[in-house]
């Protein structure tokens, strides 16, 4: 039989963001596949260099705008640290409230995109009308839907009162209502796991050697979450568990990930039952001294890490990213070996692409 | 010729202005589009993509995601252009069949936005197409989106 | 079945104290002279400062007996010495290897052999600050457009 390739992207009704798959099949089966990324490289890291440490909180934010506030918090942390700052327990509450919500909206954001790629429309349609709620919350703690700009360096810059308080409550129930119906869906639709199952396996083995974070990593049995494995607060003081599943396929992952948002609606309550007073941000000067500061962020994709130096200056000397689809893309070729072409679109979605983020 | 019979010549056919105004009144009301993002962030495409969802429900007025270039009649771009983003998005420009535009959407699309002065970024969706309606915002919310789609509307012949 | 969270297959044995308390001290005993300087950096990240030549031995070290597995990425930066490589590993809190590579020789050994996961790493660096990796399969261009004809992006311009 002959072989072809088949190219998926950059412009491509399955991707959102472009990025280019040259697919070798022959007959119905995958071969072997060449990721090409770069289509989405703005340059950040250099950018960064030339702009103040203010205009940074601006500038990545925009690295991604699915997990934007992680990217500030991890940012933000980074510089604190460098200069021996140390945010107020409530504004470190507030940032992980929204880290949660972001979380909550990254996951029903991926269903709604693996349902539609698999054709299931209605879980598509399900799925992002009750991301709205989340939505609605995030709007009304910050002004935006999307991009918050919630973080400064020394803190936040929203704070709730006891009205807005008791209204979030309110919403989060109706939200976890609708999060068990989806969990519901997942767990007993038969069409969703016979497409799912068995697809884009990764064994644990190959999830150490490549250094997969993530949802993903957990899919495969390693059991790690920078929430519960770097103890900070607030949740060292708050109740959660950490979602992990043996089988490394498609169908672990969705599982991980629906139930994973569950616990983080559970999270969002303690977060708000247990608001501690008092003020929300310090003041920052506009000089970090010289220095270097790493930090690490759990993102709804996985590890987040910045590196950020200062040279005493209003700019940093370098700053460093590294988001967590960068790892789970190397295992592409592997994933897609021996995949029927018809599944292609599933392992796709399965891994949670977020280009912009691996390409910043 | 006398002028009733140049008249009559340069008057159009009753049939001919039916069969126009047909075309005109079915391309106002179906606009197919296509969505491209040529290097952004992806907070315009969600909310593009939150056009399709039951809160915004766009299909209702007749605006439906096409997935390839010879059905769509409105580009939807989104993103500063890459470098490597740039060959497709002009090919992919030449494949949708007349008539066609282009919508800026966001502000990186429309000047760069956040990214402007980056190496790998040309700034702008004008630097390579021909753009008919920039709807500008960091990201736009889609109210917006579908009051330009609207005001496109407008521009149509 | 249902995810459960004793159905994992590694239990978690990420202790915070392992990284200064057995880890490090290990190294120093298993190479003592190409460890040259121990520091710490916030937050919680212990920071070795090892020889150029040393950095293979050392992360097979770290990979093969000492169980550290988490590499999570490989920052270069143009620093008044040379090029300096960070290798940012993780077991319970960070340990970051620190190696400075003179202007003249910007080369050192490829790690994608013992830990595959850092090719996309070793491919971002050789593009963006111009490090050859010695023995890297596949050193194309990952981030750049292939007609990219600038001098590395991160190096500084130099009239």
């Amino acid at each position: 039989m002959r072989r072809i390739t088949i190219p998926i992207g950059p412009q491509h009704p399955l991707l959102k963001e472009p990025v280019s798959f040259l697919l070798d099949v022959e007959g119905e089966q995958v071969l072997d596949s060449v990721l090409r990324l770069g289509y989405v490289h703005r340059g950040i890291e250099r950018l960064a260099q030339e702009r103040s440490y203010v205009q940074i909180v601006h500038l990545v934010e925009r690295v991604c705008g699915i997990c934007s506030h992680v990217h500030t918090t991890t940012y933000c942390k980074a510089v604190e640290s460098l200069m021996g700052l140390e945010v107020p327990e409530r504004g470190v509450y507030l940032r992980a409230l929204l880290c949660e919500l972001e979380r909550i909206h990254s996951h029903m954001l991926w269903l709604g995109v693996l349902a539609m790629n698999m054709g299931f429309d209605t879980v598509f349609m399900y799925a992002w009308r009750d991301r709205e709620i989340v939505l609605d919350m995030m709007e009304d703690l910050s002004g935006g839907r999307v991009s918050h700009a919630v973080n400064v360096i020394g803190g936040v810059r929203i704070d709730l009162d006891e009205e807005q308080r008791k209204d979030m409550l309110a919403r989060l129930a109706q939200l976890e209502q609708q999060v068990l119906r989806a969990k519901n869906v997942v767990e007993h639709e038969r069409s969703l796991r016979a497409r799912t199952e068995g697809i884009g396996i990764l064994t644990p083995e190959q999830a150490k050697q490549y250094c997969v974070v993530g949802p993903v990593a957990r899919a495969s049995g390693l059991d790690m979450d920078l929430r519960r494995d770097m103890p900070h607060l607030p949740y060292s003081e708050l109740d959660f568990e950490v979602i992990t599943h043996d089988a490394g396929d498609v169908w672990a992952r969705t599982l991980v990930r629906v139930l994973e948002t569950v616990e983080s609606v559970h999270l969002c309550r303690q977060i708000l039952e247990n608001l501690p007073d008092g003020p929300v941000s310090v003041r920052a000067k506009r000089r970090a001294p010289e220095g270097e500061a790493i930090t690490r962020t759990e993102a709804p994709r996985g590890e987040v890490i910045y590196y950020v130096r200062g040279d005493g200056s209003e700019s940093p000397a370098r700053l460093k990213i590294r988001t967590p689809t960068l790892t789970t893309l190397i295992t592409l070729p592997e994933q897609l070996r021996n995949v029927a072409v018809a599944d292609v679109s599933v392992v796709l979605s399965g891994v949670d692409l977020c280009i912009a983020c691996a390409d910043r | 010729m006398t002028t009733q019979e140049i008249t009559k010549v340069t008057q159009p056919s009753r049939l001919g202005t039916l069969r126009r105004s047909i075309v005109r009144w079915a391309r106002r009301r179906s606009i197919w589009v296509l969505h491209y993002n040529s290097g952004g962030c992806n907070g315009c495409d969600i909310e593009i993509l939150d056009l399709l969802t039951p809160r915004y429900d766009v299909e209702r007025l007749g605006i439906l995601k096409e997935g390839s270039p010879r059905h769509a009649d409105v580009l939807l771009c989104t993103g500063p252009v890459t470098r490597q983003s740039r060959a497709r998005l002009a090919q992919i420009h030449a494949q949708m069949p007349e008539p066609k535009w282009v919508v800026a959407v966001g502000s990186c699309a429309t000047s760069g936005g956040v990214f402007q002065g980056g190496i790998n970024v040309l700034g702008g969706i004008d630097q390579v197409l021909p753009v008919d309606l920039y709807i500008p915002g960091c990201p736009c919310r889609p109210e917006a989106i579908i009051d330009g789609i609207v005001k496109l509307v407008e521009l149509i012949p | 079945m249902t995810a459960r969270k004793d159905s994992a297959i590694d239990p978690p044995h990420y202790e915070s104290g392992a990284i200064k308390e057995q880890i490090v001290p290990a190294l120093q005993t298993a190479f003592p002279d190409d460890i040259l300087d121990v520091q710490t950096m916030p937050v919680d990240e212990t920071v070795t400062v090892v020889r150029v030549e040393g950095v293979r031995q050392i992360i097979r070290h770290l990979v093969e007996e000492l169980d550290v597995l988490h590499l999570s990425t490989i920052t270069g930066q143009e620093i008044e010495e040379g090029i300096e490589l960070l290798y940012h590993f993780w077991r319970g809190s960070g340990l970051t290897l620190r190696v400075v590579l003179p202007l003249d020789a910007l080369e050192v050994a490829t790690v994608t052999d013992i830990i595959p996961g850092a090719a996309f790493y070793e491919r971002e660096i050789v593009e963006m600050l111009g490090v050859t990796f010695a023995g890297h399969q596949d050193p194309l261009r990952l981030f750049l457009p292939d007609d990219w004809d600038g001098p590395p992006p991160l190096r500084k311009e130099r009239s």
